[in-house]
């Protein structure tokens, strides 16, 4: 019978004036076949490009990751919910609606091409490559760090809260699709990423670099970790490998409000390139929800800055020069009446619009599409003075804060005898506005956080938080998403949330 | 041949007797006149007969005067004629429409009908060739028990959908395999343009319906498991005409086609007084019930926003008083140059539908010629089709012709070539929910008729927005196109050879390719361009096929055995190139060409799959009376992973004529009577070309620089999905075959089917593609025809057919149900949920209970413990956020068929079909648009919905009251939008008169034909909204409606 099949089927191929090989073995040409797709350095490149851009996802670094560090901060308020992002703003999430279920969704699918870039690297090198991959292994490897960090701190307790409570599934080597992985200790994530910035270290290049991570990113990384670990020594360390190196400098206050109308700016150690026909998010973007209500016709004015932020800005600061004012200030038709009780003011932050004139950072006619920033030199500069400050260098810590603090021209200089870490954040609030960094450092430090919930006529106050919250709040965890928890039943909900519902 | 032996023994033995008249005369078919030889002439109650002779012509000696003769013949009706003392009798008898004895194209062949042991359907060119349609398909609606036709738009030149015996699959394809002349063919969408607008583009439009001879349709697995892993939902066999030995016969066909409204009324608005009312209620509530005013604050605020809309088009609204319900006024405005009254004085409005919507002409004209010798036959065709849709920019055309020739060589060889060639063209609109670009939606939603294209001020065109979010398309249908153009050529060349009248071998081979070039520009000044400047997409799509099957018949008689085998391969490769360019930022609006754009943006690449195949068939009868057959085909795939993509496919058939058994020779009530049984195995298999691969996908640009990353978690083992049929038949034949008809049962598993199976995202991915789930569908497929009056000169038959199917789910994976959306022009006009033991047409949503007639509030049954109050002794909610979800209905019919009947009467015939479907619920996913509770306040209201309003002063009002506070209920999913799908609808009616051939002749003429046809003329509908012949999935929304269409047809030969 085989026989006369294999007869049958030669006499078809005959018919068919085609090679009978390879008649039934169809592929894309379109895609690549995952097991083969990274062979070389140039493969290493584009896998990489793959892996950042997934990163610069709507979900993550492109919007929502920065949003979750800004609307949850304590300096950001609301006119009136409804608009996309209130969710975050009122903490109202619960495991089947507001999960956010995106961050770990996009975090695993990020985490799944980290680690097929590393796999298939070392593989490579075993099966002895000439060609050197050092730079796109230590990138990957930062980068895996980068995103067990973020998730670590979406779904777990601070490190010194409780580094043995439940955090994440640490992955580092692809998940088969039956797996259904279990959360590891808040610990054993902290480990794995600071074993991986170690690693990369050896491996990255020096040089500053535009969209893509080297050295100096990675020790920006390292510190923020070691910080979060309550290890200021070495946070200091790496925070002075980049400080030290001269590769970045700080901006003027005179250059400052215009560093944000281009890419790639003297103090950008770690930038996301976000560009028109790629990630760009149009009215859905950064830019579009910071904006004033109106600006543009799709502006919703979704976050504008709370009285607490405005409050601790000098007058005449360099760093209102990002900032306009919201609609309530520019609207006649808002009557006298609901206008004295309101809070008005320059609360709109333009910083992801290039200017409050749309200005964006390309020199191109489009705003919407601007690169996300998320390691500046000032940062470095301020984690450094707390650090320093920490370790009794109290003068050095001034130093460090005075850099930055200068934005304000009224300022006073700090001297070893007057910083404290209460000024070092509250500079840290003035220059972070709005880069998603707040909620974080206020959750390490453990501040309390208060809303201005009724800044607003009409505007209520959260039920679901009350006006100030810590970080012993079960609600500044994300709840696992009832997706997850559908297809992975024994995964552990965090506490506050229920397990279905 | 039996009848002609018994017929030859008679006329030995039975010789003068009676020494009587000769009779002589011709025996020919009613139908064309030709001669039929070999009919039986015989004398009614005697034993005396003759057989005609080639020429239809007999002699008949010794016939009494006052004698019947009773003609007949194999394929026609028996005839009884009085001799009257002639000496010359003529007979033209009807052909038998179910003749048992009929050839029908079957997979790889032809049986005979009678004796076939599979589920088959013959459609024949007669029924479908006056029906108005550039494709095939919805000719065929209504006409085969078990087969379901639905179209998902009105639009000229759009796909249909077709389901037969029901639903088998979730993931992968439900519409069967087309097999055209012996040779699978591409189905469907076909083209990119169905991305850009939603608008479908059927590949069959290039298939010219005159060409085609017959359409068989294969149900169960006896009759498709030859086409194996794609044969599970059924197989549409499709032949064209081929040339007959005689003389060459010319004929042309013209018709002409109106269409010049809606088959019913669609969505039909309130008058303008009516909605001007209502928004003047809503506002006023707003005013009241939301800000507190009072009643005076609240007309005058309620006032001010009516006249806000429409002052600005020439009107003045005012109030007749304060209260919510008191009318508003309308008068025109003077301060423009236009002034909207008529020349009476009266006030004017602007009609929307009559702007937008046009009386459609349907043009087609063929010409064939046919003919052929001992040796050779052809058959050739062109044909020209225009088809307007009822919206201006909506239109399709098609020119085509075909050459089939047949040629015989030397004894044993013979040849057979078809070429078609196809040119259509075809401008289509978006279909979907869409405020600013669908026709249809905005004439009956969204374009007031208080919204006008020009300012009144100075006449100018009105090109912003209006306050509904619709827009002026009349001004914005000059600011951008679309064209949809396909090239198709098929060539396909078959070689027989006769090794013996026992043996042949028979090989096809077939290359089709079709090319769709699509163009779509905007103009920087249209809205959708305006982002771009301007933005123009060319796309080009190549799908080039190449078949090659063979295969080795035998055929055998040995006493009382016949066996007939068949063994054959098959191989089939399919590619597709694809390739777009896009232009934004356009320097001129003159141009239209990519290569003026500022800024260019290119994608190409190709995709495919093939498929290799062997294949067997044995048949056996014994005696003319019980039959056997088995198949087995063996399917390759490229869909498939080398380790599953071998798969085999097989069916076991038998049938007992048992009319054919001695014991029922006795009787003579019973003409036919057989019983058959199937059983075999099809498959399916999966969309994707690539399914099972895991893949790395390239759409990730960074920086400007190319991006990949790992895009699925495939299974390397993915594998077909399979169904497992079995069908029983009981066909019958009673009065000399009067009244005929077929019982069938049949239960098909489907298994191993397609599931994205929800996987943890810690993996990196939700779902990963897995065989898992199960469906079956059962049921009954019924047919009855009959001739209740059948003479020399009058027949009326009638036909009716009924299929009962029911069509659940089976099995899910780990049992869990999945929640889906109607897929329809993705806009999700229903929930369904797929449960195990629920039918695959669950509907999922809110239970509505109505409006409370106290104060015109919604109700809910809660279906939870949750109780504001009790209704039919069921827990009842306000807000639909406290209920739970339910299943609310099924969309599968309890029935569904069609009822034929023609009239025959000295040339002229009448034929009438009707389509019915008993039960199986409509949800109406456009309908809460215009008829909701006040949340979309800028828009249009049905009059179905303003008449039966709850108000103060209507409190047996079925819809809640309007309000001003944006109640979100009316836009869940729930019941207050389903309906009861049943309807009867008389599909075509068509008229025909052959003229008499003494008169054609002396023109030149063979023959002359002239018809009526009209479609859908009328509609018994429990649904009242929109017309319920609605899509696969028992949904509507704003698709273009289906017309009624008056068609005039002229056909002549010589």
């Amino acid at each position: 019978m085989k026989r006369i099949y294999n007869i049958l089927l030669s006499l078809a191929c005959i018919l068919m004036l085609a090679s009978c090989e390879n008649f039934l073995d169809m592929a894309p040409t379109n895609q690549a076949d995952s097991s083969t797709c990274l062979t070389s350095a140039q493969d290493a490149q584009v896998m990489l490009n793959g892996l950042i851009y997934n990163l610069t996802s709507a979900n993550y670094y492109g919007r929502n990751f920065l949003l979750y560090g800004d609307a949850k901060g304590g300096d950001m308020t609301i006119y009136t919910g409804g608009n996309p992002g209130d969710a975050l703003y009122y903490f109202n999430h619960s495991a089947s609606s507001g999960s956010y279920s995106g961050f770990w969704s996009t975090g695993y699918f990020c985490l799944l091409q980290a680690n097929n870039i590393i796999a298939n690297i070392e593989k490579m090198k075993e099966e002895g490559t000439t060609e050197n991959l050092d730079d796109y292994l230590g990138q990957a490897l930062t980068i895996r760090a980068l995103i067990h960090f973020d998730l670590v701190r979406l779904y777990g307790k601070p490190y010194d809260m409780d580094k043995s409570s439940v955090g994440i599934p640490v992955v580092t080597a692809q998940v088969n699709a039956a797996e259904k992985l279990q959360r590891d200790p808040v610990e054993k994530a902290y480990t794995q990423i600071v074993a991986d910035l170690n690693e990369a270290a050896t491996l990255l290049s020096k040089r500053a670099s535009r969209g893509y991570v080297n050295y100096y990113a990675n020790q920006m990384l390292l510190g923020k970790v070691y910080q979060y670990m309550g290890n200021q020594s070495s946070a200091l360390a790496a925070f002075e490998n980049v400080i030290n190196s001269n590769v970045y400098t700080l901006y003027t206050p005179n250059n400052w409000v215009n560093s944000w109308t281009g890419e790639f700016g003297s103090e950008s150690i770690l930038e996301f390139g976000i560009y028109p026909s790629e990630r760009d998010l149009g009215t859905g973007s950064l830019g579009c929800y910071y904006m004033r209500k109106g600006h543009i016709n799709a502006a919703n004015g979704n976050f504008y800055a709370s009285k607490y932020w405005m409050d601790i800005m000098g007058e005449n600061d360099v760093r209102w020069g990002v900032m306009d004012w919201d609609h309530y200030y520019n609207d006649s038709s808002v009557s006298d009446n609901i206008r004295a009780r309101s809070h008005y003011g320059k609360d709109c932050c333009y910083k992801y619009s290039g200017s409050t004139k749309l200005a964006g950072d390309k020199g191109s006619s489009n705003y919407t599409a601007v690169n996300i920033k998320v390691f500046r030199l000032s940062e470095a500069y301020l984690l450094a003075a707390e650090a320093a400050l920490a370790g009794n260098n109290a003068a050095k810590a001034a130093d460090y804060l005075n850099a930055i603090a200068k934005r304000n021209p009224d300022y006073t200089p700090w001297t070893a005898s007057t910083v404290t870490a209460e000024e070092i954040y509250k500079e840290y609030r003035r220059e972070f506005l709005c880069e998603g960094k707040l909620f974080f450092e206020a959750c390490r430090l453990n501040k309390t956080l208060t809303f201005e919930d009724n800044a607003y006529y009409g505007a209520t106050v959260s039920s679901r938080r009350g006006l100030t919250i810590d970080r012993n709040n079960n609600l500044c965890r994300l709840p696992i998403s009832i997706d997850e928890i559908h297809t992975n039943p024994d995964i552990q909900q965090n506490p506050g949330y229920s397990g279905t519902e | 041949m039996k009848k002609v032996l018994i017929v030859a023994l008679m006329v030995l033995s039975c010789s003068s007797l009676f020494a009587q008249n000769r009779v002589t005369g011709r025996v020919t078919s009613s139908q064309d006149g030709t001669p039929i030889p070999f009919a039986s002439v015989v004398v009614k109650g005697t034993m005396t007969g003759v057989a005609s002779n080639e020429n239809g012509a007999y002699v008949l000696d010794n016939v009494p005067s006052n004698a019947v003769l009773v003609f007949s013949s194999i394929g026609f009706n028996d005839l009884e004629v009085m001799v009257n003392g002639r000496g010359v009798v003529d007979a033209a008898l009807a052909p038998n429409a179910e003749s048992l004895e009929e050839t029908i194209v079957v997979a790889y062949g032809t049986a005979k009908k009678g004796t076939y042991t599979g589920a088959a359907s013959v459609v024949k060119q007669e029924a479908i060739k006056d029906v108005p349609t550039v494709s095939f398909e919805q000719a065929l609606n209504g006409k085969v028990a078990g087969m379901q036709i639905t179209g998902s738009s009105g639009q000229a030149g759009s796909a249909a959908s077709i389901r037969i015996r029901g639903i088998g699959s979730m993931n992968a394809s439900n519409e069967p395999l087309y097999v055209i002349d012996g040779v699978p063919a591409q189905s469907g969408d076909a083209g990119q343009m169905s991305d850009y607008i939603y608008s479908t583009n059927n590949v069959m439009n290039s298939l010219n319906p005159s060409d085609i001879e017959s359409i068989t349709v294969l149900k169960d697995a006896a009759a498709s498991a030859l086409y194996g892993s794609r044969a599970a939902n059924g197989v549409i066999l499709v032949t064209t005409k081929r040339g007959k030995e005689g003389r060459p016969t010319v004929t042309f066909k013209a018709s002409v086609g109106i269409t010049p409204d809606w088959a019913v009324k669609n969505f039909e608005p309130a008058s303008v007084y009516d909605n001007v009312n209502a928004l003047y209620t809503i506002f006023h509530d707003a005013a009241t019930r939301v800000d507190g005013l009072n009643d005076a604050e609240a007309a005058a605020d309620a006032v001010s926003m009516l006249n806000s809309r429409w002052n600005r088009f020439g009107y003045q609204l005012s109030t007749t008083g304060t209260g919510a319900y008191d009318p508003i006024k309308i008068e025109a405005r003077t301060d423009g140059q236009i002034k909207r009254v008529d020349a009476n004085g009266n006030l004017v409005f602007f009609d929307w539908m009559d702007a937008y919507f046009r009386k459609a002409i349907y043009q087609t004209y063929d010409l064939s010629v046919s003919g052929g010798t001992k040796t050779s036959s052809y058959y050739t065709s062109f044909s020209y089709t225009k088809d307007q849709g009822r919206v201006y920019i909506n239109g399709f055309d098609r020119l085509s012709g075909r050459v089939n020739l047949n040629q015989k060589v030397g004894k044993f060889f013979e040849l057979a070539t078809n070429v078609a060639v196809a040119s259509t063209s075809r401008t289509g609109f978006n279909d979907t929910i869409n405020n600013s670009d669908n026709y249809f939606m905005q004439s009956v939603n969204l374009l007031w008729p208080l919204y006008w294209p020009d300012n009144y001020k100075d006449g100018s065109p009105w090109t912003s927005r209006y306050q509904s979010y619709g827009y002026n398309l009349l001004y914005y249908n000059n600011l951008w196109e679309n064209k949809s153009k396909s090239l198709k050529l098929s060539v396909s060349e078959t070689a027989t050879i006769k090794f013996t009248d026992w043996l042949n071998f028979r090989t096809v081979f077939s290359y089709d390719d079709t090319r769709y070039r699509d163009h779509i520009y905007y103009s920087p000044e249209h809205f959708s361009g305006a982002s771009d400047n301007g933005r123009v997409n060319e796309m080009s799509t190549i799908y080039q096929k190449i078949v090659s099957s063979s295969t080795l018949n035998f055929n055998k008689t040995f006493g009382n055995h016949t066996v007939s085998a068949l063994v054959g391969f098959e191989a089939e490769k399919n590619q597709t190139d694809f390739h777009r360019s896009t232009g934004k930022d356009l320097p001129v609006s003159a141009l239209h060409t990519v290569s003026t754009a500022g800024s260019l943006d290119a994608s190409g690449y190709n995709w495919g799959n093939s498929m290799m195949s062997i294949l067997s068939r044995l048949e056996y009868n014994f005696g003319g009376k019980y039959y056997a057959s088995a198949s087995f085909r063996r399917d390759g795939s490229s869909r498939l992973g080398p380790d599953t993509r071998w798969g085999n496919f097989w069916s076991v058939a038998a049938s007992w004529r048992i009319s054919e058994e001695e014991f029922m020779k006795s009787q003579d009530v019973i003409d036919n009577l057989r019983l058959r049984a199937s059983y075999g195995v099809n498959g399916t298999l999966p969309s994707s070309n690539y399914g099972w691969r895991s893949l790395a996908g390239y759409s990730y640009q960074y920086m400007g620089s190319p991006g990949g990353a790992l895009i699925n978690a495939a299974d390397a083992n993915l594998s077909w999905e399979t169904s497992y049929t079995y069908n029983l038949a009981l066909e019958f034949g009673l009065f000399n075959n009067r009244l005929s008809g077929s019982v069938e049962y049949f239960n098909r598993d489907s298994k191993d089917l397609l599931q994205d199976v929800p996987i943890s995202t810690i993996t990196g991915f939700s779902s990963t593609l897995q065989n898992i789930g199960e469906i079956n569908n059962h049921g009954f497929e019924v047919e009855i025809n009959g001739d209740i009056i059948r003479n020399n000169n009058f027949r009326w038959s009638a036909g009716i057919n009924a299929s009962f199917i029911r069509s659940r789910v089976t099995k899910l994976y780990d049992d869990a149900d999945i929640i889906w959306y109607d897929p329809t022009g993705g806009d999700g006009n229903t929930q369904f949920l797929y449960r195990v033991g629920e039918s695959t047409l669950a509907i999922y949503g809110r239970e509505w209970a109505g409006t409370n007639p106290e104060n015109g509030d919604n109700l809910w049954y809660s279906n939870n413990s949750n109780a504001d109050m009790q209704l039919n002794g069921r827990n009842v909610v306000l807000d639909f956020n406290d209920t739970d979800e339910v299943i609310l209905g099924d969309a599968n019919p309890f029935a569904y068929g069609g009822i034929n009947t023609d009239i025959e009467w000295k040339g002229l015939t009448l034929g009438l079909n009707f389509l019915y479907k008993i039960g199986g619920q409509i949800y109406d996913g456009a309908v809460y648009r215009l008829a909701d509770d006040g949340y979309f306040w800028n828009r249009i209201r049905g009059k179905q919905y303003l008449d039966n309003v709850w108000t103060p002063t209507n409190h047996s009002g079925i819809y809640p009251q309007l309000r001003g506070c944006d109640l979100e209920d009316a836009m869940e999913y729930s019941s207050r939008w389903m309906h009861d799908g049943s309807f009867l609808r008389l599909k075509t009616v068509s008229l025909g008169y052959n003229l008499p051939t003494n008169v054609v002749r002396k023109i030149g003429l063979d023959k002359a034909r002239v018809y009526f046809n009209g479609s859908n003329l009328l509609t018994f509908s429990k649904y009242k909204w929109a017309d319920p012949e609605v899509n696969a999935y028992g949904t509507r929304a704003f698709e273009t409606p289906i017309g009624k269409t008056y068609t005039f047809g002229i056909e002549l030969s010589f």
